[in-house]
């Protein structure tokens, strides 16, 4: 019990955390309900695939600063494909974003491997060539997206045999974030794979002596964030009903989140859990703010102040801890 | 029996009345949701609407969402907007089609929407907007016109992708085919930012390429200032009311310019459309446009019209046009002092 504890300690505060932020919110606003928290989950989404795939990355040592410009392109080869074109076709558009997310990140990856330049750089000079290969795809925001594409994160889920109380807290959006993630990271996690990632992310030395193919893991772990970008490109085209070709903030969100998540930045260490909850903790703020109509000029200083205080915080006990 | 059947008119009539009463509160909560931060246009918008609210005397808390987001902020903005019970919301959309999702959860929830600046598909809303195709038509024609039909421009744009950028594309594109001999001599995005704008034409006078004359997608003083700091030969210049430049227009010796309206107190009239519909006044159109004009500085009664508009007391980046006749009811002051209500 206090093994887990002191693994899951973060993440666990973190959802005190959360939870206590929803209490806060019901009393700024006592109507504040379900669909509310439905608003929350559709808010969450792209953010949630942004971190996630910071995540994988930086799990494994690297840093992926072409996050964002590679969700503006999947999300706008997303809508350019789909628009004006069958339900059906869209079938088909899904996993071509996907695969396409997969061979950019994957691409990525080769080319930091194989140039041995720092990841920072090479994931810099992909941003730029992803955010102009977006305004190639197109040159303002348009495109289409399928309906039932659309309808996949509107609405809550029906349970059968679960009062309608219940299931209004279960918006769509969430069912969907769980499955999509929960689809890549649970096979990774018990992988071999997954123990390399963690092992060329600790040490890249010690895990090339201990047999591990650093390249090769590196290469992946990079696909699988590219992966995490084409959904979360898909989510914005969901969301939208369009793909907008200028990236959105979420390169910035999502290494906020990674750090406010208990990742560290250097590799090796953290899980998936705690960025994804960290997310939900600052759309939350960010609701909070707006229901209290601070100065909007302020905001983004009381975002960047919570983040800095939480981060201290979880650094102090931490250390409590350590001390005998 | 007879007096049974009345019974359901009675709960009509209180109802009525309850809404009715509803509806003639006067202090409404407007939420208002903004995409760009840090632009002396949107600057100016946020500003007349807090204006707007205050002079109305009718609301009692204006609800800000004012940050630099794309279409998916906006929708949680909205969102959140909605969960704070606003009973209007007045938004800038990130997208013409992008945000409608929200924009109809809103109506249904009984929110009056009014989207400014640029328009929305979303059937539910009301809009009123400046008309972006004709604001890039006028003062590329008189550009072209001013040239004498023939020769190289510069076609520095706004930010690539932005929905009022391509709108202005089309009309300038427009002008252009009306005009066989002018030739986009160089076209650049300035992401409607004033240093990179400045940077962009120092850079391109550097190239030693001739050029005839420069259209700006409202990057427009600091045009101006590069090519009287540069010694490069004053070409005319097409720019926005922004007060920095109608101030060029006015003094600099040799300048030949126009600069075409683009109020950014349509912001004001937005609130005030809101407070209209709340009150039970709905426009006879869901849509209002409002055209731009024109004053250049060749004519007498351009450069009269330029001299009125001057206003060297504004901010260089804030258009001149602070208020929008029939629309806004603040004075100067109050546009000036950005204090919304309870502030």
């Amino acid at each position: 019990m206090s093994r887990f504890l002191r693994r899951q300690g973060w993440v666990a505060g973190l959802f005190v955390l959360f939870l206590a932020l929803l209490v806060v919110t019901r009393l700024i606003q006592p109507g504040y309900g379900a669909a509310d928290f439905g608003s929350l989950a559709r808010a969450v989404l792209p953010y949630a695939f942004a971190v996630a795939a910071q995540t994988v990355v930086v799990l494994a040592g690297g840093i992926d600063l072409s996050v964002a410009a590679m969700m503006a392109l999947t999300s706008v080869t997303a809508a350019a494909l789909m628009a004006g074109a069958s339900e059906e076709f869209a079938l088909a558009v899904v996993p071509f974003v996907l695969a396409l997310g997969f061979a950019l990140g994957a691409m990525n990856g080769a080319l930091i491997v194989v140039s041995r330049v720092p990841d920072i750089v090479v994931t810099l000079a992909t941003l730029f060539m992803l955010q102009g290969a977006a305004l190639l795809v197109l040159d303002a925001p348009g495109g289409g997206a399928a309906e039932w594409l659309k309808a996949l994160i509107v609405g809550t889920v029906p349970i059968p045999g679960l009062p309608g109380a219940v299931t209004d807290w279960i918006p769509k959006a969430l069912v969907v974030l769980v499955i999509c993630l929960a689809v890549v990271w649970i096979p990774l996690r018990r992988s071999r794979l997954g123990l390399s990632l963690y092992a060329i992310g600790s040490s890249d030395l010690a895990a090339f002596r201990s047999g591990v193919p650093v390249a090769r893991t590196k290469i992946l772990a990079y696909a699988l964030g590219g992966l995490f970008a084409a959904m979360g490109g898909l989510t914005l085209t969901m969301s939208t009903g369009i793909g907008a070709p200028i990236p959105g903030p979420y390169l910035l969100a999502s290494v906020a989140a990674v750090v406010l998540g208990g990742v560290a930045l250097g590799g090796g260490r953290g899980g998936l859990l705690g960025p994804i909850i960290a997310v939900f903790v600052l759309r939350l703020v960010r609701t909070d703010l707006t229901l209290l109509a601070v100065d909007p000029n302020v905001t983004t200083i009381i975002e960047g102040v919570i983040m800095v205080v939480v981060v201290m915080l979880g650094a102090l006990v931490a250390m409590r801890g350590r001390t005998p | 029996m007879k007096k049974l059947n009345y019974l359901p008119l009675v709960a009509g009539a209180v109802l009525l009345a309850s809404t009715a009463l509803s509806h003639a509160k006067d202090s409404y909560t407007i939420g208002v949701s903004n995409t760009v931060q840090g632009n002396g246009w949107r600057e100016e918008m946020v500003c007349a609407m807090k204006a707007e609210a205050l002079a109305s005397g009718k609301v009692s808390k204006l609800n800000i969402a004012h940050r630099n987001t794309d279409a998916a902020g906006q929708l949680e903005d909205i969102r959140n907007l909605i969960s704070a019970g606003v009973d209007a919301i007045v938004v800038n959309p990130a997208d013409p089609s992008g945000v409608n999702a929200a924009l109809a959860e809103a109506a249904k929830a009984g929110i009056v929407v009014v989207a400014v600046d640029q328009g929305v598909t979303e059937p539910s809303a009301y809009v009123i907007s400046n008309n972006q195709e004709e604001y890039a038509y006028l003062g590329a024609k008189w550009l072209f016109e001013t040239i004498g039909g023939k020769g190289e421009v510069v076609y520095m744009r706004g930010a690539a992708g932005a929905s009022a950028d391509s709108d202005r594309d089309k009309g300038f594109k427009r002008a252009l085919a009306e005009f066989p001999d002018v030739k986009v001599a160089h076209e650049v995005f300035t992401g409607w930012q004033q240093d990179q704008g400045k940077q962009q034409i120092l850079d391109f006078i550097a190239t030693g390429i001739p050029f005839d004359g420069i259209w700006t997608s409202g990057i427009d003083n600091v045009i101006v200032d590069a090519l009287v700091e540069s010694q490069a030969t004053l070409v005319p210049v097409v720019g926005a009311d922004n007060a920095g430049f109608v101030g060029q227009l006015n003094k600099v010796e040799g300048l030949k310019g126009a600069a075409v309206t683009n109020p950014g107190s349509i912001g004001g009239a937005g609130v005030a459309l809101a407070l209209q519909i709340l009150e039970g006044q709905k426009p006879a159109s869901q849509t209002v446009l409002v055209d731009p004009e024109l004053w250049e500085n060749v004519t007498p009664e351009g450069k009269a019209k330029l001299a009125a508009a001057a206003d060297p007391s504004l901010s260089a980046e804030w258009p001149v046009s602070i208020s929008i006749p029939n629309w806004t009811h603040y004075t100067k002051e109050q546009i000036v002092a950005c204090k919304g209500p309870g502030e």
